[in-house]
């Protein structure tokens, strides 16, 4: 069966002008299975959202093959989409109008548009805000409008580069339940980059480690934890274990 | 002692609910001042040519607020004022017009193309640099003394204000919101369409306001050396026939068509910054 998502062998590296180069990426591989959901947890500039940035065809890589279900990723496409960090909402549109950006730019009628991006308000929990600007919302609806807008071009892959972090704790609780129940429903293959270990178990089929910069897969973890997952899984000693084993693999790589 | 203390209280709570109104005429003393002042100029000096005697050599250059009123009162009434006001108005508007028409997009280009920023550059600079009345004698050269000579003296003022800002603003492009457009299949002109424009707004506003001023001084001048009609061209001749009620009147003409467009401008903003928070000042 062919991957949703594979990465064989990617090198990419940051030339900046006046600067050293950066090696960003060396020898990468990764395979994202048809509906699965994988995070991905490294130390701070290893790479993740260079390759985040790579999949959604934003830079290409200098060397190696990275496909989207067998054919290489040429450029942005409606078949994936991103839920970025800061939320990356355009401040001078509406919540509704943020998330018809992917319909509108894929030509969608107006009228059409409308009823897609009406649903998806919906579907995260923003009917009545519609008409709201995005420096009326708080973080957790302005990411619930980041995660419409991904959604609303039913794309195929949802990339997600550390989507919660800039929520506080609570609102990243709640958000990460919503999360799948969207995810539950709208039956996407996720692709997820985060700093938290324990989000990482918690949201995955699979956990990837990665390596510092230049960053590579340096151990994958199956999460065999029952689904719906629920809150209190967090406390059972599977939980810990795995918590456990990432962070072992994890903390050889962190430098300060 | 605790009885004081609700009294003080009391006095404190009442203190407060008494301050809107007091920070009414906060509000309006300004404009009350402003206005007063005006007024109080306008008797005296209604009152200089009543309180003492001018000279006949004076009074040829003397007029006064009310024979400028009814002066202007008169221009309009004949009609006689339409046709220059006509011609200084297209001659602002049309070379308004064009420099937003010209200014923008090139603007926009320069500030997105590396290679086109770097051709384009020497001649901004060295345009920008040079007074631009210098430009005169060669456009009444070329163009005549018509409409068109004085559309292009006002294009060549706005211009730079509106092209220099819009450049200034698409340089400060929110890097990630291009990203994201990008993400969603955004081309070059989506770009500029859906991020670059609305996020340099405030600065081509700013460049729009400057551009105004530069436009009205541009027809004056025009008007003033080298042109048949028009609103300036009716007061050089009205001074040469020492007819300084009519000089006036031009005068303020000007003035109040400029404060209008400022408030045009004004108006256009707020419309166009709904989206931004208000921030609480003060
Ligand atoms: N446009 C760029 N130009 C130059 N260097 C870059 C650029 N983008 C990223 N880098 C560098 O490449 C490396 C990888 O960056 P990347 O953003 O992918 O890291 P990351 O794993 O997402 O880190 P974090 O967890 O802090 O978000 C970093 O050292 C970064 O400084
Ligand atoms: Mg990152």
């Amino acid at each position: 069966m062919v991957a949703c998502i594979e990465g064989r062998n990617v090198s990419l590296t940051f030339r900046p002008p006046n600067r050293g180069p950066v090696r960003a990426l060396q020898g990468f591989d990764i395979d994202v299975q048809d509906g699965e959901f994988l995070s991905i947890v490294g130390p701070s500039g290893c790479g993740k959202s260079t390759f985040l940035n790579v999949v959604l065809g934003l830079i290409k890589a200098d060397s190696g093959d990275v496909l989207m279900r067998g054919k290489p990723i040429a450029g942005p496409g409606t078949d994936r989409a991103m839920v970025f960090q800061e939320f990356g909402l355009l401040p001078w549109r509406t919540v509704l109008n943020n998330i018809e950006l992917g319909l509108e730019l894929k030509g969608v009628p107006a009228g059409q548009r409308r009823d897609v991006s009406q649903r998806f308000v919906q579907m995260v929990g923003l009917s009545g805000f519609e008409g709201h600007y995005p420096h009326e919302l708080s973080g957790g609806m302005k990411q619930r409008v980041g995660l419409a807008r991904a959604l609303a071009t039913d794309p195929d892959v949802l990339l997600m580069d550390e989507p919660f972090a800039a929520l506080d704790a609570q609102t990243r609780d709640v958000m990460q339940v919503e999360l799948l129940r969207i995810w539950h429903e709208a039956k996407k293959t996720v692709l997820f980059v985060t700093h938290q270990i324990e989000e990482a178990i918690y949201l995955s089929d699979r956990v990837m480690v990665m390596t510092k910069r230049p960053g590579h897969a340096k151990k994958i973890f199956a999460i065999d934890l029952p689904r719906p997952r629920d809150y209190e899984m967090r406390v059972t000693p599977e939980f810990n274990e795995l918590k456990l084993q990432i962070w072992h693999a994890l903390k050889d790589e962190i430098t300060v | 002692m605790s009885e004081s203390r609700t009294i003080k209280a009391a006095l404190a709570s009442s203190d407060e609910l008494a301050a809107p109104g007091k920070s009414l005429w906060h509000r309006i003393e300004p404009a009350a001042l402003g206005i007063g002042s005006i007024v109080a100029l306008l008797v005296v000096w209604e009152l200089v040519p009543r309180l003492i005697t001018l000279s006949a050599g004076t009074k040829l250059f003397f007029t006064t607020p009310s024979q400028v009123a009814g002066t202007l009162w008169r221009l309009f009434a004949t009609g006689e004022i339409w046709t220059p006001l006509g011609v200084s108005a297209s001659g602002f508007g049309l070379g308004l017009l064009l420099s937003i028409v010209v200014g923008l997009p090139l603007g926009v280009l320069i500030g997105r193309s590396r290679t086109l920023n770097d051709m384009i550059d020497p001649f901004i600079t060295a345009f920008n640099a040079t007074p631009r009345l210098v430009f005169l004698p060669l456009v009444m050269l070329w163009l005549g003394l018509g409409l068109w000579s004085k559309v292009l003296i006002v294009f060549i003022g706005a211009l730079f204000p509106i092209l220099i800002n819009t450049y200034e603003g698409v340089r400060n492009a929110d890097k990630v919101l291009i990203n994201v457009v990008r993400s969603f299949g955004a081309k070059e002109w989506d770009i500029a369409r859906l991020v670059v424009v609305p996020n340099a707004m405030p600065y081509i506003i700013a460049g729009l306001r400057l551009a105004i001023g530069r436009a009205v001084l541009g027809v004056v001048v025009a008007e003033f050396f080298g042109s048949e009609s028009g609103l300036g061209v009716m007061m050089v001749q009205a001074a040469g026939r020492y007819q300084v009620d009519v000089v006036f009147s031009g005068l303020i003409i000007f003035a109040v068509l400029s404060l209008a467009l400022t408030a045009m401008v004004q108006i256009l903003e707020q419309r166009l910054s709904r989206w931004r928070p208000v921030h609480v000042s003060e």
